[in-house]
Parts: structure tokens; C-alpha cells; sequence
């Protein structure tokens, strides 16, 4: 019961690992390209809580910073994301990835 | 330039004139142009005519001679040659002059003559136009005044004769006959060719002047073997283009061209050519080379003679007696009888195309009948033929008051000297030959005359199965004669009679010399005088010196120079060094041929000796004329002896004559046959070894090219290919991860961060 009650780094990152994880399967798994900007934040998210952590057992205030700094480019990178997504939608009539495939020409 | 040289460019440029606006435009031009052709030829010989009365008759000196020249090409130095320069250029003697005469005029009348015989020809025009390109060339012989020049002219003769004889070329034997002739000229001009380069090799000229002015200063650097064998080289010319023995057998199958053709051609001038040529060369000849050239001559007169005999074609019989009249003429240049030879030219030029054309004259009455089997009796239908050819035939048998009594007996007269002079034993076989062939000559003229002229008619004699009128038996009577004579045999035209009477004047003796026995009194004798020799004969090659310039040929010692203007503008014209040689008329005219003075004893002894002769030759040729005349009277007229049965009864000999003594025969057997075998072991030999050879090669090639060709295949291109199949394949297996699905890429980039982890703690481990 000690890994319950003595909450340590290891348990900070272990959360960080699940959730990169679920982002990874979701940005590998899913057609929709929306959904799959939502698993982007979700490993964006698991970065954070990574430099949290860090900066909390390090008694820094740099991984604070890092963690503002990731949330604003968070921001920007939907706006931009959604953006494309947008203009994919007008050239294919479709958000779905698996569609747009002409890359591969 | 001499004006009498402007004159004979235009003689040798008109008839090349009427050739060319002949061969081209003859179907554009009324008449098919053969006025143009005569009324070109008519100039032609009024020019040449003027030439002779200018040269002949006015200036009237042996020693006559205006030359020029001018350089054709100069190659400059050769390498191995030494200097190479070609001239050309155009001497004009007394010879030249008179040959110039002679040849337009019977040219002038052969043209007359064909508007008469080739009327209706299919290519009347054309023939007009060979004849114009024969005389151009002809006049080029006579003109040239070097080897090269002459021996061009010697090959368009050639070249226009195989036109002309071939001129009926449907026919399979004038096909062949002109192609007979072309090759025997052939032989002759190879050995001639070699005769101009032995001399060419030596001097670096082919002028004659300079050639026998080199001779004279004993320039020559070889042996004299060797100057033996140039003289008998050019000789050969000769012995091809008139038809000595070994090459005569052309010229009787050249009797297949029209015989007019054969009258100005293959009897009066082209076959003179060659004699023409050995008087040119004559005083290059040595002592060996004239002998060979006398036996040549003697031995053709008296086989051609014997052949004539028995001939029943009558152009044929003709064709013998012209081969056995220029073997005359050779055995005089042979025996030293140069004048004589010559004289002996131009006389039988006269008499024998008369004789041609009357022969012509003959067949075009008797609608193309040429046998005189089938003859007989024309003497009533054509008087005029008759008596020209009659005169014409006298003439020929050398009967005295005609023409061919003063040169033959001048050549027998010659033939004795030499033989007396060189020590008789088998030079007697000379003269004997020769008297031996006057007498088959009046024999077989003899025969030919009374079988054609006298008589009754024979046409209704002709078995049926190629006879021309398509008579019944019954026609040998009386009325059966008349309505032949009415439709057939009639006198020909006046354009066919002109020439016939022209020539027949020309063979009577007072055109030639005042005294009917002894041509030497006469003008032609005194103009053209026997050339001393320049080689000297073998024993005096001191006379070498003395002999200092052809120039002097004459011989005749005078001591006057020629007063200035003495002889008008011709003697002014003479190039210096002639001028100033004594002009010898004086002696010319009133000294006889045989009395010149020579330098060269041998020369001077056969002169002396052929002088003293001439009595005896007149007596024993008189004699062989009666007497082969006489047996042709006995056996063709009092039919005292039957030709059949005799000839049955010596039938060998008969056959030998009949059959041309098997020259051809012979030829066909030896030389034919042997060239036939010759190539086909030749065809033998490049089939199986030369093709061997290369079909070998090419097999070895093949195997290279084709080891080498799957080198390339399977080695270098295969690693080329194999390049290319790699690179192929694993972009094909490559290609496949690009899909362009980015989830894709997002998984392939997991998996490398992955596999980039697995290797770094097993490493850290490690």
C-alpha cells in the first residue's frame, strides 16, 4: 500500500507513459482527422506532466516555464491544425485520413 | 602559224563538224542531213586539195615541211619519269599532203556514193555521222606529227571502224565481225604501245623529229636488241590495223558494215594507216627489224593471194586482195622500197575503192546478191560498172599503162635489190613470193571479172532455198531473162557512177608518172624520197655522225642553198635547219628514186641494187600478170581446164585455200580455246582458293565477332541489366512504404524510436 500513500516521481511518470501512450494509439488508430489532433494533445499533455514533474523533484522553476510555453504552442498548433483540417475538408469532402493518400504519388 | 598549218586544223575539224551535227540533229534535218556530210567532206577536200597543190605542185621540193606544235600537258618533273610533257602538233610534207588529198577525196566520194547505196536506211543519218568521225580521225593519223597523238587518232580509227562494221548490228556476224576486228586491232595496239614507251623510255619525247634527231646523235642507251625490238613492237600496230599476218583475219569478216564502209575503210585508207605509220617510223628501223617486217609482208601477200583464189563472195575475194596488196606494201617497207610502198598506198587506195564501190554498185543491182556463183553477164546492164571496174581491176593485176603496174613493179624492182643486195639465199623468197601473188593476184581478178561481168545470167542457178526472187526453174530461158533483166539488174544512179569514174581516172598511169613503165620518172616517186636511215646498219655505226638530222633524209648532196623567196611563202614558212638543207628539187625531179646517194651502205647498196632491177622486174611481172591472166582465160573463158574438176582433183589444197588456210580455225583452236581454258582455271582457282581464302576469314570473323557478341551480351550487358533490376527491384519493395498515409509514417517513426531504444540499452547494457 506504500505505492498508493508515498505518491513519488515514479508514479507522475507512469501517468505521463499511459497517456502518451493513449495519445500514440489514438494519433495511430483513428480516421478522423480531428480525433487524431486530439490524441496530439494528449502526448502534448504527457510532455507536460513529464517537465512538471521533473521540475517539481528538481525544485526548479524551468520545467514551469516549459510547461506554459508547451500549453500556448498547444493553443497555436490547434488553431493551425484545425486550419488544415478545414482546408482538407474543401479539396477531399472528406476528414478522413486514410483517404488522403496522394502523398503517396 | 603557217597558213597551210590553218588549213589542215580546218581539214581535221570539219569532218569532227559533220559528225557531231550529224549524230546529234540527223533526225531534225531535212534528208536526215547527208548534204551536210557531203557538202562538209566537198570542202574538206577542196582544202585538202589547195594543200596539195600548194605543197606538191607549187612548192615542189622532196625536203618540204612545215611543223607546229604546242604543249598539251605538262606534268613537270615525274617522279621516276623524268619530264613528263605531251605535245601536239601537225607536221605537213609532201606524204602528208598527199595522203591528206587522197583521204577527203575518197571520203568525199564514199559520202557521194552512200546518198545512193544507204538510201532508205533505217539510220541513214548516223551512218553519215561514223563516217565523218572515221575521216576526222583518219586525217588525225595522217596530221600527227608524234607518237601520242598518233596513237589517239590510232584508236579513234579503231573505235570508228568497230562502229562502222558493225553497223548492221542485228546481225549476229556483224556483231561479231566488229567485235573480231576490235580485239586483233587490239593485240596490235598493245605492241605498239609498247614500242612508243621503249622509245618514250629513252628520249623523254614522243615527237618524231626529236625522237629520230636523238636516234641520229646515238643517244639511244640500251642495246640495240632493244631498238630491234621497238621497231617490231610498233610494227605490230601495224601488223593489226592493216591486217598482217597473224592478226589479218578481221579484215575480211569486216566486210559485214556497208560496202561503202568497206571502200573508204577496210580497203583504200584506215588499213593504209598502218602502212602510213611504218613509213613514219621507217628510218628507226633497223636492218632486223625491216627483215622481219619484208618475211611479214611477203608471207600475208602470197597466203591472202592464195586464199583469193577460191573465194565465191565477192566482197570477200576483194577483202583477200586487199590483205595481199598492203602485205605488198609492208614487204616494200620491209625491202627498203619506201617510195615504192607508199606509191603503192595511194595508187591502190584509188583502185581498190573503186573496186569496193563497183562490188557495191554490183550487190545494190543485184538486190543484195553477193555470191558470184550466182552472177554472170552484167557486163550488158551496167557498162558503166563494167568499164570502171574493169580499168580498176587492170590496175590491181598490175597490167602495164595503169596505175598499179608503176608501184608494184617499184616494190618488186626494191624486193630484187634487196635481195641481191643482202646476198640472196632465202631473201629471194621475197621477190619470189611477190611474183608469185602478182601472178594469183591477175588470176583471181581474172576470174572475178569473167564470172561477174561475162557470161550468161546464173541468178535462176541459185538453189532454191534461199534464193532472193523466187524464180521457177523455167527462167533459164530466153524470155525468162528479159523479165528478169526488166525488174532486175539495172545500172545504178548517177551519184553511185560519179565516184566509180572519178577513181577509175585516178588508176591510170599519167595521173602519176609521164612514162606508163617506170613510176620513178613520175612526180610521186621524186616527192616522196626514201628517208636514209638513222640507226645505220649493224656493220657502220660510225654513219651514226654523218647522219646528223632527219632533215637530211633526202640524201641529196647539193651544194646551192635555197635562194630566199625562191619557192614564194611555203619555202619562207620552213623552220630553219629545213630551209637551210639543199631543197633538192633539181635532183627530185630529174634524178631517179634509186639514185639517191645514202650515207648508209647498206641502205645505199639495196637503193643501188632495187635500181638495177628494175628492168628484170618489169619483164618477169609483165610475164606473171599475162600468165595469171592467161589462166584465168583458159580456165574461165575457153573452159579449157574445169575449175570444178581441178579443184576436185587437189581437193586438200582446194579445201585449204576455201577454208583461209584454217586460221580461224586455228585461232579458235589455240587462242580462243586457250584463253576460254585459261579462265576457267582462272574462275577455278577463284572460286576454291581466292574465295576459299576469304570465306575463311570471314568464318574465323564470324566465330570472333560472335564469342565476342555473347561477351558483350550476357557479361557486360548482363551486369548493366543487373544494375538496372536491383535498382528495379528494391525500389518496387521500397516504394511500398511510402503509402502517403501519414499514420502510416507515424508508426514506422514508432517503431524506429523503438527499435533506436532497443539498441541503445543494449549497448548501455553491454
Amino acid at each position: 500500500m506504500e505505492l498508493l500513500t508515498n505518491i513519488g516521481l515514479n508514479h507522475y511518470l507512469t501517468i505521463s507513459a499511459l497517456l502518451f501512450g493513449f495519445g500514440l494509439f489514438a494519433v495511430m488508430t483513428r480516421k478522423n482527422a480531428i480525433v487524431i489532433l486530439m490524441g496530439v494533445e494528449l502526448i502534448l499533455n504527457a510532455a507536460n506532466i513529464n517537465f512538471l514533474a521533473f521540475s517539481k523533484f528538481n525544485g526548479g522553476m524551468e520545467g514551469v516555464m516549459f510547461s506554459l510555453f508547451v500549453i500556448v504552442l498547444a493553443a497555436a498548433e490547434a488553431a493551425v491544425g484545425l486550419a488544415i483540417v478545414i482546408n482538407i475538408y474543401k479539396i477531399f469532402r472528406s476528414v478522413d485520413v486514410s483517404a488522403i493518400d496522394t502523398m503517396k504519388e | 602559224m603557217h597558213s597551210l598549218i590553218q588549213l589542215s586544223i580546218a581539214v581535221l575539224l570539219l569532218p569532227l563538224l559533220s559528225f557531231v551535227i550529224l549524230i546529234f540533229f540527223n533526225k531534225r534535218l531535212p534528208r536526215r542531213g547527208d548534204f551536210l556530210g557531203v557538202g562538209i567532206l566537198g570542202t574538206t577536200f577542196a582544202i585538202s586539195l589547195y594543200i596539195f597543190w600548194s605543197v606538191v605542185v607549187q612548192a615542189y621540193d622532196p625536203a618540204f615541211r612545215v611543223a607546229w606544235d604546242f604543249t598539251w600537258i605538262d606534268l613537270g618533273n615525274v617522279p621516276g619519269v623524268g619530264p613528263l610533257v605531251i605535245k601536239m602538233g601537225i607536221v605537213i610534207d609532201n606524204l602528208t599532203a598527199i595522203m591528206l588529198a587522197m583521204v577527203t577525196l575518197i571520203s568525199f566520194l564514199v559520202h557521194l556514193y552512200s546518198t545512193g547505196y544507204m538510201a532508205g536506211d533505217p539510220r541513214y543519218g548516223r551512218f553519215f555521222a561514223y563516217l565523218g568521225i572515221f575521216t576526222f580521225s583518219m586525217l588525225g593519223i595522217v596530221l600527227a606529227d608524234n607518237l601520242f597523238a598518233i596513237y589517239i587518232f590510232w584508236e579513234l580509227v579503231g573505235l570508228s571502224s568497230y562502229l562502222l562494221i558493225g553497223f548492221y548490228f542485228e546481225k549476229d556476224s556483224a556483231a561479231d565481225a566488229q567485235k573480231k576486228a576490235f580485239l586483233a586491232n587490239r593485240v596490235g595496239d598493245i605492241g605498239m604501245w609498247l614500242g612508243i614507251l621503249i622509245l618514250y623510255s629513252q628520249f623523254h619525247t614522243f615527237s618524231y623529229q626529236e625522237i629520230f634527231a636523238n636516234l641520229a646523235a646515238g643517244k639511244f642507251g640500251m642495246s640495240e636488241a632493244w631498238l630491234t625490238a621497238a621497231g617490231i613492237l610498233l610494227f605490230m600496230g601495224c601488223v593489226g590495223k592493216s591486217a598482217q599476218f597473224p592478226l589479218h583475219v578481221w579484215l575480211p569478216d569486216a566486210m559485214e558494215g556497208p560496202t561503202p564502209v568497206s571502200a573508204l575503210i577496210h580497203a583504200a585508207t584506215m588499213v593504209a594507216a598502218g602502212v602510213y605509220f611504218v613509213a613514219r617510223i621507217f628510218v628507226l628501223l633497223t636492218a632486223d627489224a625491216l627483215h622481219v617486217i619484208a618475211f611479214i609482208g611477203a608471207f600475208t601477200a602470197f597466203m591472202a593471194a592464195t586464199i583469193a583464189i577460191t573465194q565465191h563472195d565477192i566482197k570477200r575475194v576483194l577483202a583477200y586482195s586487199t590483205v595481199s596488196q598492203l602485205g605488198y606494201m609492208v614487204l616494200g617497207l620491209g625491202v627498203g622500197a619506201y617510195s615504192a610502198a607508199l606509191f603503192h598506198l595511194v595508187t591502190h587506195a584509188f583502185f581498190k575503192a573503186c573496186l569496193f564501190l563497183g562490188s557495191g554498185a554490183i550487190i545494190h543491182a543485184m538486190h543484195h546478191e553477193q555470191d558470184m556463183r550466182w552472177m554472170g553477164g552484167l557486163r550488158k546492164h551496167m557498162p558503166w560498172t563494167f568499164a570502171t571496174f574493169t580499168l580498176a581491176t587492170l590496175a590491181l593485176a598490175g597490167l602495164p599503162l595503169t596505175s598499179g603496174f608503176l608501184s608494184k613493179d617499184a616494190i618488186l624492182a626494191g624486193a630484187i635489190g634487196f635481195a641481191t643486195a643482202e646476198g640472196g639465199g632465202v631473201y629471194w623468197l621475197i621477190p619470189f613470193l611477190g611474183f608469185f601473188s602478182a601472178m594469183m593476184t591477175a588470176f583471181y581478178m581474172g576470174r572475178q571479172i569473167w564470172l561477174v561481168f561475162f557470161g550468161e545470167s546464173r541468178t535462176h542457178l541459185k538453189p532454191a532455198d534461199d534464193h532472193h526472187h523466187g524464180h521457177d526453174a523455167h527462167a533459164a530461158h530466153g524470155h525468162d531473162l528479159h523479165h528478169e533483166e526488166s525488174h532486175g539488174v539495172h545500172e545504178v544512179a548517177w551519184n553511185m557512177r560519179a565516184p566509180l569514174v572519178v577513181l577509175a581516172a585516178l588508176s591510170v598511169f599519167a595521173v602519176y608518172s609521164p612514162d606508163p613503165l617506170d613510176g620513178a620518172k613520175g612526180w610521186f616517186m621524186s616527192m616522196v624520197p626514201t628517208p636514209a636511215t638513222v640507226v645505220g646498219s649493224s656493220s657502220g655505226d660510225s654513219n651514226h655522225s654523218t647522219a646528223a638530222s632527219p632533215a637530211h633524209h633526202t640524201g641529196i648532196l647539193l651544194a646551192e642553198a635555197v635562194p630566199a623567196g625562191a619557192h614564194g611563202a611555203e619555202t619562207d614558212a620552213q623552220p630553219e635547219g629545213v630551209a637551210s638543207e639543199g631543197h633538192g628539187a633539181e635532183a627530185g625531179v630529174h634524178g631517179e628514186a634509186g639514185a639517191h646517194e645514202f650515207s648508209d651502205p647498206r641502205q645505199a647498196a639495196i637503193a643501188h641494187a632495187a635500181h638495177e632491177a628494175h628492168n628484170p622486174a618489169i619483164m618477169i611481172s609483165s610475164v606473171m600478170v599475162v600468165l595469171g591472166i592467161s589462166l584465168a582465160l583458159v580456165v574461165y573463158v575457153f573452159r579449157i581446164i574445169d575449175p570444178d574438176r581441178t579443184a576436185a582433183g587437189i581437193r586438200p589444197l582446194y579445201l585449204f585455200s576455201f577454208n583461209k588456210w584454217y586460221w580461224d580455225e586455228i585461232y579458235q583452236a589455240t587462242f580462243i580455246k586457250g584463253s576460254v581454258v585459261l579462265s576457267k582455271v582462272l574462275s577455278w582457282i577463284d572460286t576454291n582458293i581466292v574465295d576459299g581464302a576469304v570465306n575463311g576469314v570471314a568464318v574465323v570473323t564470324k566465330k570472333v565477332a560472335f564469342t565476342s557478341g555473347g561477351f558483350d551480351r550476357y557479361v557486360v550487358d548482363g551486369a548493366v541489366n543487373f544494375t538496372a533490376f536491383f535498382v528495379n527491384t528494391t525500389g518496387a519493395l521500397l516504394k511500398k512504404l511510402q503509402t502517403g498515409k501519414v499514420q502510416t509514417y507515424v508508426v514506422m517513426l514508432m517503431l524506429a524510436v523503438i527499435g533506436y531504444f532497443i539498441y541503445y540499452f543494449t549497448q548501455l547494457i553491454s
